[in-house]
């Protein structure tokens, strides 16, 4: 009975949008991070799909739809890209399953829960792409982590602003 | 075992979807027999496949977007914002004017030195033909520099194509598709050029590093190595043609692996973070393109009218200061020369005779030719070509000039014209003395 209780709660608080809405914002995300850099330069601090994948899998809470989610965007980033396909994915991939996992467990319905989600959740998604990259693969790659830190609070900057906007697409019951 | 799988499904979906992507990391990536491990830049089948749908899905919405960019800035500097246009257009016109005869003035050179490679049997590779195409999109991660071009393989674009711009070089074709291509640009830190320092002639490899800068790698320490030096391609590569523009050099360090080596920073010629057109060398040919050749020719006749345009000039001049009134007229007696004419506007100013004549006046009696010629101050004042004749006189020509009086130091006009001839100063005495 308490575990039926604690779906109940789950599937209650489920965050449920227009499919039109599932389709397009991941779309947008990814288009807007391949385009977006050609006007701001080295100073594009941010990474889109990260932060749509964050909001979506924290509203869902399934650790299952966030896996999915997170590797289908990151093997999407990884083959706009010249690296090999999938270190992205299995970054993203971790990304989602840990996100999804804490919805589950926390609040995240408060601003600076999800701002401070979205920034820890933005640094292990660089140090799984360097572990997997350097000790997985074997390959050289520099990683400036001061642009790391940035792009985090870039992505907390960008998810303040992005995530009540979303959330005014839900569908309410 | 259905309830495992049931009881922790989230794991096991985590595990699978990892799995399988370490996988496929695994076929891409190659182990060498020495060196690190590298990634295979030509993708296999599959990962081609994943990376021309990825591009599918992108590059349209991209282009979208990059029309409706175009279309605001061309109204904006196309229609509204033309201040200052009619002046910056006659200071490119006078640019085009100058580097066409620049030009025409080094096509010889060239084509020398066309002559001599062949003889060497070595063909420099020109420029051929280019395609200009848009930078439409990126990579979306500055730790893959990257970016996606309008023009794919149904342009002409193929692999390993060298990309441009008139500032410097950009990167070369890393992936074609039929209406996009992937750019891989020369500050990626996979990426590779050979290069040479304009000035020292020192080779070396570019490539970018973890910052976004270029760094010439693999140098030994030298002195000569300067800030503000040329960087230009070497040509080595297979890939960019020899001579092209990357950068200047911005500053050296030290190698922090390698005590006898240096890194050289460069700052690229190009604007690599904001890249609109671009160039592609789809061919390259050893010898002038149609293009170019017009170019020459253009030159060659406009630096052919502005010479006959000086000639005409000339000409023009030579014939005024023949209908000029002369001084000397060749034809013509001395005592009737227009130096002599009354009606002359402008007569010659004779210096006024002495009233108290000593060693020092010219043509005063008993004083030593040469220093009389040489003190006289007129002698002094006067032109190598005027002192010449009286320094060289003859007592029997001072006795001449004595009995003129006047002007003993001034030769005749037709001495001017004969000077420097001896013996031949005797008819420019205008009295007709011997």
């Amino acid at each position: 009975m308490p575990v039926f209780a604690a779906n109940l709660r789950r599937d209650l608080e489920i965050r449920r949008y227009p499919m039109l809405v599932y389709a397009l914002a991941p779309l947008a995300a990814l288009v807007l991070q391949a385009w977006l850099p050609r006007l701001l330069g080295r100073y594009a601090w941010f990474d889109l799909p990260l932060i749509v994948t964050v909001y979506f899998v924290l509203g869902r809470r399934s650790p299952i739809q966030g896996t999915l989610m997170g590797a289908a965007m990151g093997l999407f980033e990884d083959a706009l890209t010249h690296h090999a396909i999938g270190v992205n994915g299995i970054a993203n991939t971790a990304v989602g399953f840990v996100a999804a996992s804490l919805g589950v467990r926390i609040d995240v319905e408060h601003y600076t829960i999800r701002m401070m989600l979205c920034f820890l959740l933005s640094l292990l998604s660089a140090g799984v792409y360097l572990f997997v990259y350097r000790v997985l693969l074997g390959l050289e790659l520099d990683l400036p982590w001061f642009t790391e830190f940035f792009k985090a609070v870039g992505n907390s900057l960008i998810a303040m602003a992005l995530f009540p906007a979303l959330d005014r697409l839900r569908i309410r019951e | 075992m259905e309830s495992f799988f049931i009881r922790y499904r989230n794991l096991v979906v985590l595990l699978a979807v990892l799995l399988a992507q370490v996988i496929g990391l695994a076929v891409q990536v190659r182990h060498p027999d020495a060196g690190p491990n590298t990634f295979d830049s030509p993708d296999g089948s599959g990962v081609r496949l994943i990376r021309l749908w990825a591009n599918a899905l992108v590059t349209p919405p991209e282009r979208v977007i990059h029309w409706v960019k175009l279309g605001a800035e061309s109204l904006w500097l196309d229609y509204l914002d033309l201040r200052h246009v009619r002046e910056q257009n006659q200071q490119l016109q006078q640019t085009v004017d100058r580097l066409r005869l620049e030009q025409a003035a080094l096509l010889e050179d060239a084509r020398q030195g066309q002559r001599l490679q062949a003889l060497v049997d070595f063909q420099q590779k020109y420029i051929y033909k280019t395609v200009a195409a848009q930078a439409i999109g990126t990579s979306g991660s500055y730790q893959s520099r990257v970016f996606y071009l309008d023009k794919g393989s149904a342009d002409g674009l193929d692999r390993d194509m060298a990309v441009i711009t008139p500032d410097g070089i950009v990167g070369k074709v890393r992936e074609v598709f039929p209406h996009s291509a992937q750019v891989l640009e020369v500050d990626d830190q996979t990426s590779g050029a050979g290069v040479i320092l304009e000035s020292t002639r020192i080779r070396g490899i570019l490539r970018g590093n973890a910052a976004g800068q270029l760094q010439i790698v693999g140098i030994l320490a030298d002195n000569r190595i300067q800030p503000g030096e040329k960087v230009l391609t070497a040509g080595g590569d297979k890939i960019f043609p020899r001579g092209l523009p990357v950068g200047v050099v911005e500053k050296v360090l030290r190698d922090p692996e390698r005590d006898a080596f240096i890194d050289v920073i460069v700052k690229p010629g190009a604007h690599l973070d904001r890249l609109d057109e671009v160039l592609v060398i789809t061919s390259t040919e050893p010898r002038f393109s149609t293009e170019e050749q017009q170019d020459l020719a253009a030159s060659e006749s406009q630096k052919g009218a502005e010479a006959a345009a000086i000639k005409e000039q000339k000409k023009a001049s030579e014939i005024i200061a023949e209908r000029l009134p002369g001084l000397i007229d060749p034809n013509l007696p001395p005592d009737q020369q227009p130096l002599h004419d009354s009606s002359n506007p402008n007569p010659v100013a004779h210096p006024p005779q002495a009233l108290k004549p000593d060693r020092f006046t010219p043509g005063v009696a008993g004083m030593p030719a040469g220093a009389n010629a040489g003190s006289s101050p007129e002698a002094k004042t006067a032109t190598p070509v005027e002192a010449q004749p009286a320094a060289r006189s003859s007592p029997r020509q001072e006795d001449g000039a004595a009995q003129t009086g006047s002007r003993p130091a001034k030769p005749a006009p037709n001495a001017e014209i004969k000077a420097g001839q001896p013996g031949e100063t005797q008819p420019s005495n205008p009295q007709g003395n011997p």
